[in-house]
This record gives structure tokens, sequence and C-alpha cells, in this order.
């Protein structure tokens, strides 16, 4: 199978000056500057294969939409080898787009001011595509996310749920084998994510469409992707598969006991210092979470029980924005 | 042949935006007729003092302007993109323009087409008719070819300019007060050349082209001979300056560095 990305030591470097302050800072900005180059994305090497579909998750300011801009052809990299379909995405530019589709959550695709349906029209002009593909693959696209009602509305007047379903619709009119999705589901309800889920899922499995997906949803990610790319300050710091990610750091249970008295952070961990337990305090008064491995689970509950007086107990499954909180705090995936 | 089919498309779609709004199509309409009235009352009024300017007679001059208005109305109709900066690079809506498969320069153009501004173009006719036939002007068929193709090369110079000061959004992150102050340089080339002293002149003619979107190409028309090469020359000129900024556009874009998001 040929891979969809082929990306290799991809750099891109920001040059930026530091403005001093005060007015007379703002003189000698005038004649000299200080500049600074920041590395954005920091030789990433990666590759995707078509069908695949991965999560690109960071934090804010880590170098996602950098690199999906270098991968849909909008910034040059500064050095490195991108290759998409390909095709070298900045070179051929014209030719390229063609081949791939691109929805940016937080900017629209659409004209602001006709109807959705018109938006298509011109869309469907741009990327030559003709009337039978158009009917054929659109007609399916619009039943299944349920945009029918909407074609003849003009974009401004859509909710954003709405628009985001039109949105997806329109970088899908010319049935591209990559997808790039830039946070897709900010700011939408439950329901409405969950049907742009199960759209994604269909498309892939229908069209073995390739789907790289940048998020701060961990669910979707979960719901969706069976490999994340994990980045941090423009480097990539996990590659894998989630399940893999899940069972080196998210081993074992967290225990949430509500107690009736006060107890110290000292007390429980003399009470279970031969036991593989972290404790933490929890967010409500008297409660406190135990992060447990597997085979102390039992022990760990049956001395604070006799111990102590316990309200209420809750046993978790510990959740991946947790795994993936600890991972940036420690800054780099072992194991 | 598929850019073409791409701008019936927008210009279709244009239409349909502006015919939604039908109120605000009218009063458009009724206050770029006005301005249009008074621009011409104006012209009317100045060149009222003067009769006769370095050899040209007021009729002339009057014709000049009105030949300017037309290609400075296409202009504005199809190249007016001095909001390019605030609107593409600042707001990044220039991400959503690269992501589609035609050139980018295209896209914009068609994008901040603004047909209303064609109506100028119809009074330059209408003041051309009017001091032509004082001047008892003789047009020849083939004068109506020339006309256009002179009118296209002034619009070129025009586009070309400003295409190019557009793209010094690519490499300072300034917003430029150029803008506003090329269109008054632009203003001189209404002017018949001869009345500037040599700088000018040169740089009219040469670097900032602007005499070749009124004063040379007019020359022909009212038959100043010593002027025809100039004239002939318009074409030729906004070619070569449209060319050069394509190019330059083409080298911002890869300099393009985005928004933020």
């Amino acid at each position: 199978m040929v891979n969809a990305i082929e990306v290799e030591k991809l750099r891109k470097e920001f040059k930026s000056y530091s403005s001093r302050s005060g007015l007379m800072g703002a003189f000698r900005d005038l004649f000299t500057r200080n500049y600074k180059t920041i590395r954005a994305v920091n030789d990433i090497s990666f590759t995707v294969k078509q069908g695949e579909m991965v999560g690109y998750i960071g934090e804010n300011g880590a170098g996602k939409s950098t690199t999906i801009k270098m991968l849909t052809g909008i910034l040059t990299p500064t050095s490195g080898k991108v290759l998409v379909n390909g095709m070298n995405p900045h070179k051929e530019r014209e030719t390229f787009v063609q081949t791939i589709g691109v929805v940016f959550g937080q900017r629209s695709q659409l004209w602001w001011d006709i109807a959705v349906q018109e938006s298509f029209r011109l869309l469907k002009k741009v990327y030559r595509v003709s009337d039978q593909d158009y009917k054929e693959h659109m007609g399916h696209v619009i039943e299944t996310l349920d945009i029918g009602p909407l074609l003849d509305k003009p974009v401004r007047k859509l909710s954003l749920g709405q628009r985001m379903r039109c949105e997806l619709a329109a970088a899908l009119i010319h049935n591209p084998p990559l997808l790039f999705l830039d946070e897709p589901t900010i700011g939408l309800d439950v329901l409405v994510k969950l049907k742009i889920r199960e759209f994604l899922k269909e498309i892939n499995q229908k069209y073995n469409t390739t789907i790289l997906l940048t998020t701060h949803d961990i669910s979707d990610i979960e719901a969706l992707c069976e490999r994340v790319i994990m980045l941090d300050e423009g480097k990539i710091i996990y590659d894998g598969s989630l399940q893999h990610l899940k069972e080196n750091w998210g081993e074992g249970k967290q225990i949430q006991f509500t107690f009736s008295k006060e107890v110290t952070d000292g007390e429980l961990g003399a009470l279970t210092s031969d036991l593989q337990v972290e404790w933490r305090k929890g967010e409500q008064a008297n409660s406190w979470v135990a992060h447990v491995a597997p085979a102390s689970i039992s022990d760990v509950i049956n001395r604070v029980v006799t111990r102590y007086e316990i309200q209420d107990i809750n046993i978790h499954e510990i959740a991946t924005e947790e795994i993936i909180r600890n991972i940036y705090e420690e800054g780099a995936v072992h194991g | 042949m598929f850019y073409v089919s791409v701008f019936f498309q927008y210009m279709g779609q244009y239409m349909k935006t502006k015919l939604q709004y039908r109120a605000d199509l009218f009063v458009e309409f009724i206050s770029d007729l006005m301005f249009q009235a008074v621009n011409l009352i104006f012209i009317l009024v100045i060149f009222g003092h003067t009769s006769l300017l370095h050899g040209w007679t007021r009729d002339e001059m009057i014709f000049i302007y009105g030949f300017f208005l037309v290609p400075f109305a296409l202009f504005g109709a199809f190249f007016n993109i001095w909001d390019f900066n605030e609107r593409y690079i600042v707001r990044g809506e220039l991400d959503r323009v690269l992501t589609r498969p035609v050139h980018s320069l295209f896209q914009i153009v068609l994008e901040r087409m603004e047909l209303e501004s064609l109506l100028g173009g119809v009074t330059g006719i209408i003041i051309m008719m009017y001091a032509g036939s004082r001047l008892h002007l003789e047009l020849h068929w083939y004068d109506l070819f020339v006309f256009i193709l002179f009118v296209v090369g002034g619009m070129l110079v025009y586009a070309g300019v400003f295409i190019s000061l557009a793209t010094v959004s690519f490499w300072s992150d300034a917003r430029s007060s150029i803008m506003p102050m090329m269109y008054n340089i632009s203003n001189y080339g209404r002017y018949p050349i001869d009345i500037y002293n040599r700088v000018i002149r040169y740089v009219l003619t040469w670097v900032l082209p602007f005499a070749f979107v009124g004063v040379y190409p007019s020359a022909y028309f009212l038959g100043k001979k010593e002027w025809y090469i100039y004239s002939f020359l318009t074409p030729v000129v906004g070619i070569v300056f449209f060319v050069l900024a394509v190019f330059l556009w083409n080298a911002g874009v890869k300099r393009y560095r985005g928004a933020g998001n």
C-alpha cells in the first residue's frame, strides 16, 4: 500500500522580533530589532498509510497547525521532505489540493453571504466535479450529515453545529483520498460530535479515506483513531497506537475514597507504604484519590476501609486525558 | 478555458448575492449614479476656468479624463484589493484560498470583485463622447479595437502597480500606508504629461507608469502624432507590469506565514 503522507526531518522556523518595552524601546526598535528564530516544528518524521485514521495531538502552540499547514501546501517548510499523495504540496499546489480535503474548525471554508448550496456549486466548479459524480457522492453525504434542510440558507444564519456539518460536506465535494481536520469538533454539542464521528468512520470504511485529525477532545481520538502522534514543542514525543499508550501508562485503577473525617496525606501514605499506591487530594472535601497498581487493589481497599470510616468509594479506569496529562508533565514517553 | 468558466460562475454568484438585497442594490445604484454626476460637474467646473494648458485645449483635457475613467473603472471592478493585507494576511483568509485548486491571485480577484464600479466606465464614455463631439474627432472602424486594447493596457498598468503593493504584505507584517498615497499619485496620470517637470514625467512613464492610463493612450485618439509611440506602448507596458506583479505575487506566497490560531 502506498503511503498517503511521508514526512522526513520536517522543520519550520519563524523569525519574529521581540519588541522592547517603553517608548524609548519602541524608538530603538525602529533601528535595530531583536530577531529571534522560533522553531515551531523541529525535525519531525512520520508516515501515514492510505486508509489510516491518525490523531495528531498536542498542547496549544505545540506545532500541530503548522504541521498541517505544511502538509496542505499553505506554508513552505524551512527544511525537510514532505510527500503527500506522492506530491510536494507547495511545489505543485494547484494539482495537489485537488487530492485533499481540509476543514479548519475555527475558520469557515464557505462563503458567508450565500446559501450553502451555492457555495457547494462554486466549489464543484472549482474542483471540476462532474454533475454525475456530484449527484452520486454528495447526495449520500448530504443525507448522512442530515444537512438537506440547510442547503438553501445562507451560512451566516446557521448554528455552529449546522455550519460544521456543512463545512465537512464542502471539504468532501471532490471525494478526496486524504482529509485534514483541524479541530473539527471544537465547540460542538455531544449529538453533533457523535454524528460527525460516525460519518468520518463511514467514509473511511467506504472510500478508504485517510484522515489526519487534530483535536483537544481526547474522546474524538478514542472514538476514531487507532494511532496517535503526540507533539510537544515541535517534536514528536509519541507515535503509536492508543491502546499501547493506555497499557503502558494507564495500567491500574483510580480509587476515590470519601472519608467522613479529615485525613492527611501522611497517614494514608504510612498505611499503604509497602504497596504500589500514589495518593492525591480529590476535588471534594475529605476525598482522596489513590492511583493503584492492579495487584494491590484489594489490599488498599481492605486497609483503608478497616482503618477509617468511609462515606463513598468509586473505582475508575484511568482516563486517557489523565494519561496524556501525565505524559506532558514528564515531557517524553518512555516505554 | 477553465478559468473563464470559473470566472462566470463567480460573477453569476456575485449578481445573485447583490440581487438578494434589493433595497440595498437600489440605494447603491442611485448613490453611484449621483457620485458619477458630481464627478462630471466637478470636471466641467474645473476645466471651465482654463482654456489652454501647455498647448492642450479644455476639451482635450476633458477627453483624457473621460478615457482615464474607463480603465480605472475596470481596475476598480476587478483589482481593487486595497484591503488585501487586513483581510487575507492578518485574518488568515489566505489559508482557505491556498487550499483550492485555482491560482491564489485569481481567486482573490474573483472574491473581491465589485461590478458596480463599472458604472464609472459608462460615465467615462459619456464624457469622451461629449468632448469628442466638440473636438470633431474622426473615428475609424478599427479605433474601437484600439480603444479596447488601450483600455485593457491601462487597466493592467493599474493592476500591476497595486498587486505589487499588496505583495509587500508577504514580507512585512505591518500594515502599509502606501495604498492611499498611490491613489493620489495615480491621479496625475489624467493630466497632460508635459505640464510636469522632467523627473515627474519620467516617473509617471517608467516607474509608476500611470501616464499610460490617461494621457498616452488618449493622445492617439486626439491625433497628437508626437505621442503615438507612447500610445502604442500602452498594452506593452501594461503586460510587462502585470507579469512582473504576478511574479512578485508568486514569490510572496512562498513566504506566507499564516495567521496563528
